[in-house]
């Protein structure tokens, strides 16, 4: 952990404060173009916090986080064509999500290292052609509309789900924060490092395991249940992105995994370089996405996050 | 109608298996899962395309070139850049290569425009006729064209020097490196040949399926469940699991649709992967990268 001072600690809330307040003034300063962007980019803080739980805490590479993002999503849908409303489909959605991590966590949480990476991801595949294959409530191939709520304007719906991703974006931080000094967060740092080491000191390794899973999709279930009834229409090829969770990983590489900003950080800087060059590159954006992927990785190995917290070291030290 | 399917599958079967190895031995090797894997087999096939469909010369002549230009592509990205990133973190790579891939796919855009493309031979539309099955001329020469590669690599590796210092690397990484092997040197030589292989099931594949930039995505799906089904590393069960796989995708086609083409070979991989996660010729944990 860093020491902080009582000075520096006092200026981080209030810059912490200062951050959260403009972002809660957003949609009254900025445009809605603006106000858009940054609700992708809070639901990618919510995956990569989502990521960084399982990834960065117990070691395990979550590689197909996206099947929970597309169960949140369909599950919502299927929720609010019942009948449920859109705000208490949302903890339905991360409960069903939680739920099917743990399920098939028992068993996919034995294999190790790059084998429960693959899994992860045939997991995604296999769900949605099983989403695709069911039909009736899910739409199946053809898509899920979602009911329209006409009681708002589209104005007040997009504000609603603006403040609902900045909220889900703080309370996946704040898990974090608790998880890292919680006693199930002290248990996944000892099984990352070594499995064997952490069941001799008594840990119930498994349930750690499957603990971690269940909260990393129920997080990553919501911030999809909340994107279904953004986009109002769902189909599993873009519920099921395995791109998203691609993606949400590089994001908390290069913010630094296991930390407890680092995710937040990673995901703004990535998404707003990509929408920056989406918007002035559109014939060649993938190239440049690729360019700026391979000199963050070559020239950042260990995050953004670790140098920043190197030059706050150093600033504190010559204050001393 | 059986034999017809059977055929059909271990014909594509021999391709995906030559397009699987590269991608098993850079993993056995490095512990990198090569996310580029398919560009490199993509590239193959635009090679094929350029060669072959704008100069007219045959495509199995291609091949040699192919193979050249992709293993030098493939040597110098390991050697400039993802031996940095080894050093640091394995799964690095994975962003890494990842990015490479989106490069790589979006030149050809570039280049050659989304369309698809086609490679057609003056024996396109040949056949030999067995009872009521048919056998295609080009894609028997291209299975049979895997199959000689994927034996001369195996020599290669059996009885070179170079070869054998890749085995070694792959059977444990640290001891190879007490026997006086240089890391560094033999991880670009493996991703080389890897990128090498893959080209050449590129240029063979761009005389089956049609060639566009986003041909590798769906090949790397394929080569993933065989690396898992054949075992990390191994050379032999790549080529087995890809004569499995081609005849489960032309069954589950023929007997459930094409649809299902896809869910049934997922169904085998995780089925794999939780009951015999070593592969069917693979160790336990074998070119498992930590």
């Amino acid at each position: 952990m860093i020491r902080i001072s009582p000075r520096s600690s006092l200026l981080l809330a209030l810059g912490a404060a200062a951050c959260l307040a403009a972002l809660a003034a957003v949609p009254w300063l900025a445009g809605n173009y603006w106000m858009r962007i940054l609700t992708n980019v809070m639901m990618y803080c919510v995956v990569a916090q989502g990521l960084n739980v399982i990834v960065g805490f117990a070691g395990y590479h979550a590689f197909g986080n996206a099947a929970f993002f597309g169960i949140g999503a369909y599950a919502l849908g299927v929720s609010e064509v019942l009948g449920l409303g859109f705000l208490p489909s949302i903890p339905v959605a991360a409960a069903v999500s939680a739920l099917i991590a743990a399920l098939v966590g028992w068993p996919l949480l034995r294999l190790r290292g790059h084998y429960f990476a693959i899994a992860t991801v045939a997991l995604t595949m296999a769900v949605s052609e099983l989403v695709t294959n069911i039909g009736g409530i899910t739409g199946g191939a053809q898509g899920l509309a979602l009911p329209l709520d006409t009681s708002q304007s589209p104005e007040q719906v997009y504000r609603q789900i603006y403040f609902l991703m900045f909220g889900l974006a703080v309370l996946s931080t704040l898990v974090v924060w608790h998880l890292s000094g919680s006693r199930l967060g002290y248990a996944l740092r000892a099984l990352k490092d070594s499995e064997r080491g952490a069941m001799a000191m008594g840990i119930d390794t498994r349930r750690a395991k499957v603990a971690a899973w269940a909260i990393s999709a129920a997080l990553t279930g919501a911030a999809g249940a909340i994107w279904a009834h953004w986009m109002t229409f769902i189909e599993v090829s873009s519920a099921f992105d395995i791109t998203l969770s691609v993606k949400g990983y590089i994001m908390m590489l290069i913010g630094g995994m296991g930390t407890i900003f680092g995710p937040l950080l990673g995901a703004a800087f990535f998404e707003f370089f990509s929408t920056l060059i989406w918007s002035r590159f559109t014939e060649v954006h993938n190239l440049v996405l690729g360019v700026l992927v391979c000199v963050v990785v070559l020239a950042l190995p260990f995050g953004i996050w670790q140098p920043l917290r190197r030059l706050w070291h150093d600033r504190q030290g010559r204050g001393a | 109608m059986i034999l017809q399917t059977i055929i059909n599958g271990l014909l594509i079967g021999g391709i995906y298996g030559l397009a699987t190895i590269g991608f098993s031995m850079v993993w056995g090797v490095m512990g990198i899962i090569n996310l580029a894997h398919g560009a490199y087999i993509m590239l193959g096939a635009y090679i094929a395309y350029v060669v072959s469909a704008r100069l007219g010369i045959e495509p199995f002549l291609v091949v040699p070139l192919a193979m050249a230009l992709l293993f030098v592509l493939g040597y110098l990205i390991q050697a400039w850049m993802l031996n940095r990133v080894l050093k640091t973190s394995l799964l690095l790579s994975l962003a890494l290569t990842f990015g490479i891939n989106l490069i790589l796919v979006d030149l050809m855009v570039i280049g050659f425009t989304s369309d698809f493309q086609a490679v057609t031979t003056r024996y396109a539309a040949a056949a030999l006729e067995w009872g009521d099955a048919f056998v295609p001329a080009a894609r028997l020469g291209a299975c049979l064209f895997a199959l000689v590669l994927a034996w001369i690599f195996h020599e290669y590796l059996a009885r070179t020097r170079s070869g054998q210092a890749i085995l070694a690397a792959a059977l444990d990484r640290e001891v190879s490196r007490l026997m006086g092997i240089n890391p560094s040197r033999v991880y670009a030589l493996t991703a080389g040949a890897g990128a090498a292989l893959a080209g050449a099931a590129g240029v063979l594949s761009s005389m089956i399926f049609p060639v566009s930039p986003h041909m590798g995505n769906s090949f790397l799906g394929a080569v993933f469940v065989i690396t898992v089904l054949g075992g990390i590393g191994s050379l032999g069960g790549a080529i087995l699991a890809g004569f499995v796989y081609g005849l489960i995708q032309s069954f589950a086609s023929a007997w459930l649709g094409v649809n299902y083409q896809e869910v049934v070979a997922f169904t085998v991989f995780l089925l794999i992967l939780i009951f015999r996660p070593q592969g069917l010729l693979g160790k336990k944990y074998f070119g498992e990268g930590q």
